[in-house]
């Protein structure tokens, strides 16, 4: 076994689309080597507008690697349960919004790790909403 | 209501007990819980070293490439899917958002983001890297400004 991710997209908006299926196992830069370092899941509560550092990583116990593999997975788990479609959460990479993140939403993308690329969060409005994430990474 | 849902699954053995985790949403309209995006633009192209490509292009013009994926309303909640269908691992291509390094899909490597599109300038900008790298993508909206021919 080693990290995998697979993504499974349904959609009938487009007659004849017959969907995406892929599987990936997450390695190391340009080889086949598995990827060797993860920061656990991890969850940060927000309870209010503003932007703040969902991964810092400077401030990383272990230094990632920088401008290599890395994968992150987040997702929008609401709160207690109540998973709030109208409640989201913009996720960026230094200053540059990359998206929302709205209620049960999730994504899957890589990174370049260098100390000033932290990942931010940003929620849209007042309410406490949970992000949970999961950071692979090669060691530096 | 067109409906489309993305789901994953990741496991990992790199912790002391095995992770699995699966997830899956429906992609809806920003900040609704009734109304799923209902436009998609779905391609596959190689992608040759040596330029910086727009991949999708956030404002009303054609994107470089030539495909029809311009003028996505903004700030809204587009989804992005793209893998790197290379088979060679070496191969890699870098992912840049409005000049925004993001990060590095090699082959075999896949990404599934929101993308606001929150102005003009905020394409997703493609790099190739090793050889020629051959991309499936496919962004799901709920808007487009046609271009008058």
């Amino acid at each position: 076994m080693a990290t995998t991710a697979t993504i499974s997209i349904s959609s009938d908006i487009a007659p004849g689309f017959g969907g995406i299926s892929e599987s990936m196992t997450l390695t190391q830069a340009g080889t086949l080597t598995d990827i060797d370092s993860t920061t656990g899941f991890q969850i940060r509560k927000l309870s209010a507008t503003g932007a703040v550092d969902l991964v810092t990583m400077a401030s990383e116990l272990v230094e990632p690697k920088d401008s290599v593999a890395a994968k992150i997975y987040i997702r929008n788990i609401g709160y207690k349960g109540d998973i709030d479609k109208s409640t989201g959460v913009t996720i960026g990479v230094k200053a540059e919004s990359i998206g929302m993140l709205y209620g049960g939403d999730w994504m899957m993308m890589p990174l370049t790790c260098i100390d000033a690329d932290d990942i931010t969060v940003n929620p849209e409005n007042d309410n406490t909403v949970v992000i949970e994430y999961v950071l692979f990474y090669e060691e530096a | 209501m067109a409906t489309t849902t993305a789901a994953v699954t990741l496991t990992s053995d790199l912790l002391s007990d095995n992770m699995s985790v699966s997830a899956s949403t429906t992609c809806m309209k920003a900040g609704t819980t009734a109304d799923g995006l209902d436009m998609m633009e779905y391609g596959y192209i190689d992608i040759v070293t040596g330029d910086q490509f727009d991949l999708l292009g956030s404002d009303d013009s054609t994107g470089s490439l030539g495909n029809p994926v311009s003028g996505v309303m903004a700030n809204k909640a587009n989804k992005v899917y793209i893998k790197n269908h290379s088979t060679d691992e070496t191969y890699y291509v870098s992912i840049m958002l409005d000049a925004q390094a993001i990060g590095k899909l090699y082959g075999g490597d896949w990404m599934f983001i929101p993308w606001s599109a929150t102005d003009d300038d905020k394409d997703i900008e493609i790099t190739a890297s090793g050889g020629t790298n051959k991309i499936c993508y496919a962004l799901f909206h709920q808007g487009k400004t046609l271009v008058a021919s």
